[in-house]
């Protein structure tokens, strides 16, 4: 059982280190290197079912208990993002192979290091641990410096790279450092869960081990993970990075950042807040200041949504664009932290699925237009309807979600958070994220307008000889899109789903 | 009546149109145009069904028919739930109607990609319907957002000159007060405490499980939803913008349903729900109304563009079922009701009628037109009597919608309708003078030799025109779906 539930994280390790093996023995750069990244596939394909395979084992708390001292856990939790990270890595391989081709990216570099990115995605969910999370942590930080830096040709890749790695290092240091305090408070550095957490607390725990040592440390710490993770999902104030990054590393390694990382960080601090806010508040002193966790989250989440609605509102780079979209749906997301319910818990989780899915989209058209030599400005747009009628529905139906108009993905989180919200008497959180929604229009519509309301332009904006592109960009749009569309019809059992897996937080 | 699925059908024929079109090559126009004629058809032919059974189907006139239910997200009482009674059903037809006709009149109308036009048309369809069927407040919600997305392109790919103003203006004002509905509908869920979103459901248990202070906060939010699709003042503004720029046929879409759609929020949810909070704030609903009817009247006095005059007249229409709600006596209700129907077809007509005359004149301004009675005999007396009728002329739909109304409230303030009474003196003025500088006079040497209505334009006009007779002269055939309704809304003010 214990190997069952590893063999995912199995399987996507040795695949990214066959992949670097076989890029040795493969000579001869272009079509000759797509092998890579189809081995790359394959192995995301095989650890994507296998993940599968354990859902229903996990479903029934089979998996639950402590392997390897409490190093991996199995719960509803951490299968299920496992799922989510194999989905994202799959997806984004599959609109990487023909860029990274067209670009000359090194192809058996920039699989591995996804299939590494991805692996330390995987830990991060799957672990109670501090020190695995931190592992983690570090081994999908460490790819993605490397892989925002990949057009070795662009200066603004670099330029990327090195702002992504410099603030990712700090934040690095202050994550470990609040780990060293939440483990001088806790006594362990083994996570509690609620009940846990509740019993610590009260000092009644069965064991010494659970007592909680020092509120104040763990307080303390507690805030700086808040700062730590706050840098990785590019929350207000620690934003300043994203931009840069997005829009300068290659387009697909972008769509990873927006969805792969910043998905397993929000893991990581469900894992790591959940317990204590949806705790019984605690008296005294240190009581009250578990208690405004909550009230920091939710002043996070409103600077966090204004800000990158408004900046995103000015900008002409379509990924600059998208870049401080991801921003503001961070923002979105932190409210669901901030109401701190059960239900807010679980509308992060599912708000991270329709996510994913109406993010990808988007990408996926900017990628699939890119290698067909359309640029990534906002204004290289111009009749997209005309020019590519598909891609341009492709993108409006991202868009839509995005925006959070049903019956999409996107409405359907949007709508489960601010049920969360009016449900814990946080209308108002609710109402500032309907002010957001509306300004977010704004710089949604400015491409949709240059897609559909704009003639297109007298000039040749396709450029000669593009190369033959595989139907892989294509599958991978269509199915986000069957996604945004399915991820809010299906409602019902994703939700029961992601409300069950945060109630082993 | 079994258990057929007409309002399913009727929902999600046009959809099942939409994805049949986009599946069709671009350049098959025709296809495309009869496609789209066949299934803005269905519904109507469905619609007419219903109302043939409807005496059977409903013979204490109270109450939901038709009812459909099927599980959807149970976990948060969300369910799949349509049903019809006599408040919606009325508006159904004239939806099924109207969206009919207006597929009709693009036909010539739209000379350039004519494909996404007719998809977004059936789209639009899909949303309308589903607006007056649903009985869940999501699926109600999910439909009210889903016409937003086909508007928007319908202004802005098809619209005039400032189309793409228009069309996102009207996006965003609807998106705002859509999304605040919604913060009020989940506060409705939460308050009654009763796990459905069922409309129904939660209209029994609201007024004694939340708050009267918490009641009032809700009722603002969902005010502000349906009051800029209404559009109260000052919510307006959106409207005279899209009703200019959008292609005629949209236009009549716009003014004859989509308008409803905030007048119906009030009848079903707003005033049932939430009585209590109505009664709080029936003076600001007098007050408001009283200044759309005066306000639209004298604005639409002052407008030389025939489309912004129509567009204004509709504001100050539109006052009157705000005013009716307010008296909120059964006779003032149903005045209300009446008057959504009879503005449909009035201002639908006159849409057609201005969009007729700029097609051969290629200008809405009224100063340059002149003795259009020599030029298009047949179109000026169909414009002519639908002026009549949008002034209130006694024997036609218009006059007994307000009559209904000024009656109505009549015992309950005399000052409402002798304000509301200036305001009629007002639409009676534009509205003959607006026929006296275009109808009359000498004729332009320019327009000598237009052609006069095409066959396909007679056949829009006819049932509309034949419509607004019937209801002007035998007020029965629609009274008896809106009696019953009325009459419900009134007791639940606590009213008779």
């Amino acid at each position: 059982m214990e190997w069952n539930l590893v063999l995912p994280e199995l399987i996507v390790a040795g695949t990214g280190l066959g992949v670097l093996l076989l890029d040795l023995f493969l000579t001869g750069g272009g079509r000759g290197r797509r092998a890579v990244g189809y081995t790359g596939l394959a192995g995301l394909a095989a650890a994507l079912a296998a993940a599968l395979r354990l859902m229903p084992a996990a479903g029934r708390g089979e998996l639950a208990g402590p392997f390897w001292q409490g190093m991996v856990v199995g719960d509803q939790f951490a299968v299920l993002f496992k799922v989510l990270f194999l989905a994202v890595g799959l997806v984004v391989l599959m609109l990487a192979v023909d860029f990274v081709e067209r670009r000359r990216i090194p192809a058996g570099e920039f699989t591995a290091l996804v299939l590494f990115a991805v692996l330390g995605m995987m830990l991060m969910g799957g672990s109670r641990d501090l020190i695995v999370i931190y592992l983690g942590l570090e081994t999908t930080a460490v790819a993605s410096y490397v892989l925002a830096g990949l057009l070795r040709d662009d200066v603004r890749s670099g330029e990327a790279a090195i702002k992504y790695f410099l603030t990712g290092a700090l934040a690095s240091a202050v994550i470990l450092f609040g780990m060293s305090l939440v483990f001088g408070g806790l006594g362990s550095t083994s996570l509690p869960n609620a009940s846990a957490l509740a019993e610590g607390f009260a000092g009644a725990g069965p064991s010494a081990a659970t007592a909680v040592a020092s509120p104040l440390l763990l307080a303390v710490g507690l805030v700086l993970l808040v700062a730590g993770f706050g840098f990785k999902v590019a929350v207000v104030p620690f934003h300043f990075w994203a931009p840069d990054a997005y829009e300068g590393a290659p387009t697909p390694v972008t769509a990873f950042f927006s969805v792969g990382p910043k998905a397993a960080a929000f893991a990581v601090m469900l894992r790591v807040f959940g317990p204590f806010l949806t705790m019984v508040p605690v008296t005294g002193v240190e009581g009250k200041a578990f208690a405004l966790l909550p009230s920091l989250f939710a002043v996070l989440a409103v600077l966090t949504m204004t800000v990158g609605n408004l900046v995103a509102l000015v900008q002409r780079n379509i990924k600059r664009m998208l870049a401080y979209s991801s921003v503001a749906h961070a923002g979105y997301i932190l409210v669901g932290l901030a109401v701190a319910t059960p239900r807010g818990l679980a509308a992060v989780v599912y708000y991270l699925l329709a996510y994913a899915a109406m993010n990808l989209g988007a990408f996926a058209v900017v990628i699939w237009l890119n290698n067909r030599g359309t640029g990534d400005e906002v204004d290289d747009y111009v009749g997209l309807s005309q020019r590519a009628p598909l891609a341009a529905a492709a993108l409006l139906a991202a868009f839509v979600s995005l925006i959070g108009i049903p019956p999409t993905a996107g409405f359907f989180g949007k709508f489960y958070l601010f049920m969360a919200a009016v449900e814990a008497n946080m209308a108002w959180l609710a109402v500032l994220m309907v002010v957001n929604t509306a300004i977010s229009v704004g710089y949604y519509y400015a491409v949709v307008r240059n897609m559909y309301l704009q003639p297109e332009a007298e000039r040749g904006a396709r450029a000669a000889g593009q190369l033959p592109a595989t139907p892989l960009v294509g599958t991978a749009l269509g199915a986000t899109v069957v996604a945004v569309l399915a991820l809010g019809l299906l409602f019902e059992p994703l939700a029961r789903l992601a409300g069950l897996a945060c109630g082993g937080l | 009546m079994s258990g057929f699925p007409y309002l399913t059908l009727m929902t999600f024929v046009p959809l099942a149109g939409t994805i049949l079109i986009l599946l069709l090559p671009r350049d098959r126009v025709e296809t495309i145009k009869r496609v789209a004629a066949l299934f803005s058809l269905v519904p109507l032919v469905l619609a007419f069904a219903v109302w043939a059974q409807w005496d059977q189907a409903l013979p204490r006139a109270y109450g939901m028919v038709l009812l459909e239910h099927a599980e959807w997200i149970p976990s948060l009482g969300i369910s799949y739930t349509m049903g019809t009674d006599g408040l919606s059903f009325p508006l159904v037809f004239l939806t099924a109607l109207l969206t009919f006709l207006a597929v009709v009149a693009s036909w010539h109308m739209i000379s350039h990609r004519q494909k996404d036009f007719f998809a977004l048309l059936l789209l639009l369809e899909t949303g309308m319907m589903g607006v007056f069927l649903a009985l869940d407040y999501v699926v109600f919600y999910v439909f009210w957002e889903l016409v937003l997305v086909p508007m928007y392109f319908l202004i802005g790919i098809w619209g005039g000159p400032r189309r793409e103003y228009a069309a996102i203006k009207f996006f965003i004002y609807t998106l705002v007060g859509s999304v605040v509905m919604l913060v009020g509908i989940l506060a409705l869920y939460f308050g009654t405490g009763a796990e459905t979103f069922n409309m129904m459901e939660i209209a029994a248990a609201a007024e004694s499980r939340i708050p009267a202070r918490t009641q009032l906060w809700i009722f603002l939010a969902l005010y502000l939803g349906f009051a800029v699709k209404v559009p109260v003042f000052p919510f307006h503004t959106w409207l005279p913008d899209a009703h200019v720029e959008a292609p005629t046929p949209i236009s009549v879409v716009l003014a004859a349903i989509l308008l409803k759609m905030g007048t119906y929020g009030f009848l079903r949810i707003s005033y049932p729900t939430l009585p209590d909070a109505a009664k709080h704030f029936v003076v600001m609903f007098a007050a408001l109304g009283l200044v759309n009817i005066i306000y639209g009247a004298l604005t639409a006095m002052a407008q030389k563009d025939l489309k912004k005059l129509v567009a204004y007249s509709s504001i100050s229409h539109m006052g009157f079922v705000l005013l009716g709600l307010a008296a909120g006596t059964p006779l003032a209700v149903a005045g209300a009701m009446y008057m959504n129907i009879s503005h449909g077809l009035i201002s639908g007509m006159l849409f057609l009628m201005v969009g007729a005359i700029y097609d051969r004149t290629h200008t809405r301004e009224i100063p340059a037109l002149r003795g259009l009675y020599v030029t298009v005999p047949v179109i000026a007396t169909v414009l002519a009597f639908t002026a009549f009728a949008n002034l209130g002329l006694p024997g036609l739909a218009g006059f007994i919608a307000e009559f209904f109304v000024l009656a109505g409230t009549f015992p309950v303030s005399v000052t409402w309708v002798a304000m509301a009474v200036v305001g009629m003196l007002v639409v009676a003025g534009f509205n003959l003078w607006m026929m006296q500088r275009i109808l009359m006079g000498e004729p332009k040497q320019e327009y000598a030799g237009l052609p006069d209505a095409r066959p396909i334009e007679l056949f829009t006009y006819v049932p509309v025109v034949a419509l607004i007779l019937v209801l002007g002269v035998a007020p029965g055939v629609l009274m008896r779906f809106l009696n019953g309704p009325a009459l419900e809304i009134v007791q639940r003010l606590g009213g008779m």
